[in-house]
Parts: C-alpha cells; structure tokens; sequence
C-alpha cells in the first residue's frame, strides 16, 4: 500500500482568479512514484511545479503534502527550477552546500562535516568535480543545470520538482543525470515529478505521463497522432 | 507647450502642400496624427524644456536680485588679491609645539594639515565600518522581498530618519551631547552612514534576481541562512561597491564637520577662518581637494573591481601587483 504524497483536490491554479492557467485539477502522486508531465509552452507546467512548491497560492481548493494541509518543511522538498535558481556570483560549492544544509541536522553551514561530505559527493555525481570553485557565472548552461540537480541531491529532499532538468545536455551526460537522479528516487523511495517536453525520454523515466492541455491535466494517450488529432476534433465538436 | 504649436502648424503646412488635390477631411486626420506623433517622439524633450522654464520663474519668485552678480567679478580679484593668494604653506610645517618627534625629513607629519588630515581619514573608516556593520542588518529588515511589510516599515523608517540630517547636524548634536572632539564626529557620521548607506544596500537586495530567493524558499532556509547564504553573496559586489563609495563619500563630508568642533581638518579651517587668515584656509582648502580626487580615482579603481558582470574573469588583488607575464601559467 502506497501513500499519497502529494494531494491536489480541485485546485485552481494561476495568476488571475477568473482566467486559471488550471481549473478544477485532481492529483494524487504517490510515494516512490516519478510523474512526468508534459504539454505546450506556456501552459503552466512550471506555475504547477511552484504552487506544489508553495511559491504561488493557489486560487482555489485544497492541497495536502505527506498527508499534512501545510507546505513542506524545512529540506523535505528539492526544487530544481527552470531558471535554475543559482546564485551567479557564488561557488558552485556554495550553492551546493545550501541544498545540502538544509537536511543536515544542528548545523550551520561552514561546519557542518555531514553537509560538506554530501556536497562534494552530489557535485561529483553530477561529474562537476573540477569547477568546484568556479562561481556559477563562469560555467556552461548544461554545467549550471547539473549544480541545480547536484544542489537538489544534495539535500536528499523526499518531494523533487524537476523543471526540465535535462534540458541543455548530450546525450551521454543526460543519460548519467537521468540515472543518478532515478537511482536516488528508487532508493530513497522517494517522489518525482519533472516536467519534460521529450516524450519518449519522459516515457522511459515515469511511472506515469500527464499531458497538461486545456487547462487539464491528462494521461498521455499513447496513439498516432491523426488519431489524436480526430479525436480531440470529436472533442470539440461534442461528437 | 507653446514650442509644439508651432512645430504643429508647420506639419499643417506640409500636409496641405499634399493634399490641395484631396479631401480636406484627410488632411485633417493626417494633421492630427502628425501632432500626436510629435508629441509622443519628443515629449520628454518637451517636460525638460518646460522644468527649465518653471526652475527660471522659481528663482525669480525669491527675488533675486540679478543685479548684484554685477560686482562679483570685482569682488573675487580683490578678495583674491588682498587675502586668499598665495596660501601660506606654513600649514604643511610641523608645529612649534608638541615638539615633532619624526625624523627630518618627516616633519611634515606634525603639521596641523597633517594630523587633521589623518584624522578626518581615521574618522570616516571607522566611522564607514560602524555604519555598515550596523545598517546591513537594517537593510535586510528593510527589502520588502525578504521581510514582510510590518517588519519592513519600521526599518525603512529608522534608516531614513538617520539620513534626513546631513552629518554636519548630527554633529553638531553629538558636539553638544558628548562634547568636542573626533568622537562626536565618528558617531554623526556612523548615524548619517547608517541611513545613507542602509538605503543603498536594501535597493540593491532588492534589485536581485528572483531566482535564487524562490530556491532557497522552496528548500526551506531560514531568514539566517538566506540572509547570508544567498543574499549577501548573490548581492556582494553591488554591496561592497557600496561602502567603499560610502568611505569616500565620509572622507568628502568629514572636512566639514570639524567646523563645528567635531574633529578633523575642518577644526583648523574653522580656526584660521575665525582669525581672517584666509592665505591659510585656501592652503588647506587646496590639500583637501587633492586628497579628494586623489581618493576619488582609487575608489573609482577598486569599485571597478566589484562591478563586472559578464564572463571576464575578475583580478585578484595580488594579480594586480603581480606582473602580468608571472600569471599566465597560474590560471586554472
Ligand atoms: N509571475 C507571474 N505572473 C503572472 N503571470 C505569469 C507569471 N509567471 C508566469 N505567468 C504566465 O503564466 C503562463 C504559464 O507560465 P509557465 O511558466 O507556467 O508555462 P510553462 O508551461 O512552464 O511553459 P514553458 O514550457 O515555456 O516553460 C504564461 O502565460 C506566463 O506568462
Ligand atoms: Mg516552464
């Protein structure tokens, strides 16, 4: 018996009461589940992950994470956002290390030795050990996106939001990325939700597909794509 | 206002000119749309035009009776003339007493330009780090996107009601509080940093990227964390440009507040100003402009440091006083 971890009841979401980006929406994703979704630009998929983050209200309904009506505490939920978040002038060391505080118990950050071990062993999987020290200014675009994962991983969150993680990535580094990030959330039994635009890579890593379209969120329907379009046709023309 | 109706009335001309063989109806939407499109390309042109005017009328209103500008220039040569020039450079000869106890040829260091000098700079470093020490923590209570508006208010409150007086009041309160000396002066300034430089440093907190602040939210850091973890480096160079603009700015301010007993060199300028030696002032005067452009070219230099944001690397301080030839091989 899995446990749902996070709970979305008729949720709103967006920026403007009377036009939501999401109406109505009811999600469930369970522990050790990973959940891709994908869809259009624009839609919402990143306004989604943030109000699951608790950076955006929701306009309306209910959410429960871990079965509790409260965001996530302290280090529970690993974010990696699109714009990736980093702190430009900083080392990529540093912003390690402010993912891997945030779980490690009773300490600050410069002295604590369970955070330093995490993060210099988070930046290595993500095969960035030589830059450790090079501010996040002077590093290549698929670099900063794998201090965003290695900062994550870091800290050893049960809830990942992944925003297009992969993006900015050959094809060799990503497959390692993937199946780093995977491994943790096999083995920590822990929850992933990434948001993706590659299909066929979201079909392999996810448990399950949802396409967010019409401000809805639904299972991915595996068809070839005339099918798909006569029967979103037969949608609209209520047939 | 006035120059664009007649701007306006010479498009008319032009369009009529056009369209003596259409309908006027035409001509009229055209003129229109010329107008309109004078107006929105020069309209800030136009309001500047127009302050102008209002600062003239202003200046008028305070009759200012323009005629007594006549004389100025006789003025000026005779003061110059008969007390300003040339300044008496006994102030860079040490004093008959306390005896000067510096080698020969150092005696310029008990000189009255000297100590003052050195004390007016004494007075601004400590009185910038003071400052700053005291008005980073205000500044964070004070950005609007770290604290919340209850929290945010008060401090912005504080921080501005420490700069609404210019540090030459402040010190003349510290004066009559404490009494005479650099102590008085140390402590108006640290008050006038505080608000000055505290407002520099929340504008700047606020000004940074989204981003990293949304992060380390949703990792849930605490206000600590956050403060120095994220913002202080994601913000460092914009802050530490900050002081050292401020210390100079301190330096500049601290001339003058020795006028009112609160040390420095200005003690001296106010003295020899009291006695009519103004061969003296000016020689003084002099110093400090020297001393200003001189601290005004290196904080411009070491500003220039911390103000980059692009892909060059940032030297380093040794890298500066290294020879360029010694460093290729240590690059990483
Ligand atoms: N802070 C905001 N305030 C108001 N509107 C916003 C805000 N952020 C995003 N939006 C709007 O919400 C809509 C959805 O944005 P979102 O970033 O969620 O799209 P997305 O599905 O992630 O697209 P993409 O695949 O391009 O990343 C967009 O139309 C965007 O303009
Ligand atoms: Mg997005």
């Amino acid at each position: 018996m899995s446990k749902s971890v996070i709970h979305l009841e008729n949720a709103s979401i967006g920026f403007s009461p009377d036009n939501p980006l999401i109406k109505n929406l009811n999600l469930d994703v369970n522990q050790g589940e990973i959940v891709a979704i994908a869809g259009p630009s624009g839609i919402g998929k990143t306004t989604l992950l943030r109000t699951i983050a608790g950076l955006v209200p929701m306009l309306d309904g209910e959410m429960t994470l871990f079965g509790r009506n409260s965001k996530a505490s302290r280090g529970e939920l690993g974010y990696i956002p699109q714009r990736l978040g980093l702190i430009r002038h900083a080392s990529v060391y540093h912003n390690v290390l402010l993912g891997a505080l945030t779980s490690t118990a009773g300490a600050w950050f410069p002295f604590s030795f369970e955070a330093r071990r995490r993060t210099l062993e988070s930046i290595d999987a993500m095969g960035i050990s030589e830059k450790k020290r090079t501010p996040i200014r002077l590093l290549s675009g698929g670099q900063q996106r794998r201090v965003a994962t290695a900062r994550t991983l870091a800290q050893q969150p049960s809830i990942i939001l992944a925003d297009e993680f992969l993006g900015e990535l050959d094809e060799e580094t990503m497959e390692s990325v993937l199946s780093k990030v995977t491994n943790y959330v096999r083995t920590n039994n822990a929850t992933l939700i990434v948001v993706e635009h590659d299909i066929s890579r979201a079909k392999r890593m996810a448990d399950h597909l949802l396409i967010l379209d019409d401000g809805q969120l639904n299972p991915f329907v595996d068809q070839p794509i005339a099918m798909q379009i006569s029967m979103r046709l037969d949608k609209e023309l209520d047939i | 206002m006035s120059d664009s109706g007649s701007k306006e009335s010479k498009s008319r001309d032009v369009d009529g000119d056009q369209v003596t063989s259409g309908d006027s109806i035409e001509s009229k939407v055209d003129f229109i749309a010329i107008a309109s499109r004078f107006w929105y390309s020069s309209r800030w042109f136009l309001l500047f035009i127009g302050l102008l005017v209002v600062a003239f009328r202003v200046t008028n209103s305070m009759d200012p009776n323009w005629g007594r500008l006549a004389n100025t220039n006789n003025n000026l040569v005779t003061f110059f003339q008969e007390s300003l020039w040339p300044p008496d450079w006994s102030v860079i000869e040490a004093q008959a007493y306390p005896p000067c106890l510096a080698a020969p040829g150092l005696s310029f260091t008990c000189s009255t330009a000297w100590l003052g000098m050195i004390e007016t700079l004494k007075i601004a470093f400590v009185a910038t780090i003071l400052g700053m020490t005291i008005s980073f923590p205000l500044s964070l209570l004070a950005s609007r996107n770290l604290s919340p508006n209850w929290v945010s208010y008060p401090a912005r409150f504080l921080l501005a009601g420490s700069r609404s007086l210019p540090s030459i009041i402040w010190a003349l309160f510290f004066v009559i509080v404490i009494g005479f000396g650099p102590l008085s002066g140390i402590l108006a300034m640290t008050v006038y940093t505080i608000g000055y430089l505290g407002k520099l440093q929340y504008e700047t907190i606020e000004g940074i990227d989204r981003g990293p602040l949304e992060a380390s939210k949703a990792m849930g850091h605490g206000w600590f964390e956050r403060s120095f973890g994220v913002i202080l480096p994601e913000s460092a160079n914009g802050l530490i440009s900050q002081v050292i603009f401020m210390f100079e700015y301190n330096f500049r301010h601290g001339t003058v507040i020795g006028i009112v007993g609160a040390g420095g060199i200005g003690y001296y300028i106010n003295l020899y100003l009291k006695f009519l030696q103004y061969d003296k002032v000016i020689a003084y005067l002099i110093i400090i402009f020297i001393v200003v452009l001189i601290l005004d070219v290196v904080s411009i230099y070491a500003r220039s440091l911390f103000t980059e944001d692009g892909d060059v690397r940032r030297p380093s301080w040794w890298s500066i006083l290294l020879p360029p030839s010694m460093l290729r091989n240590k690059e990483d």
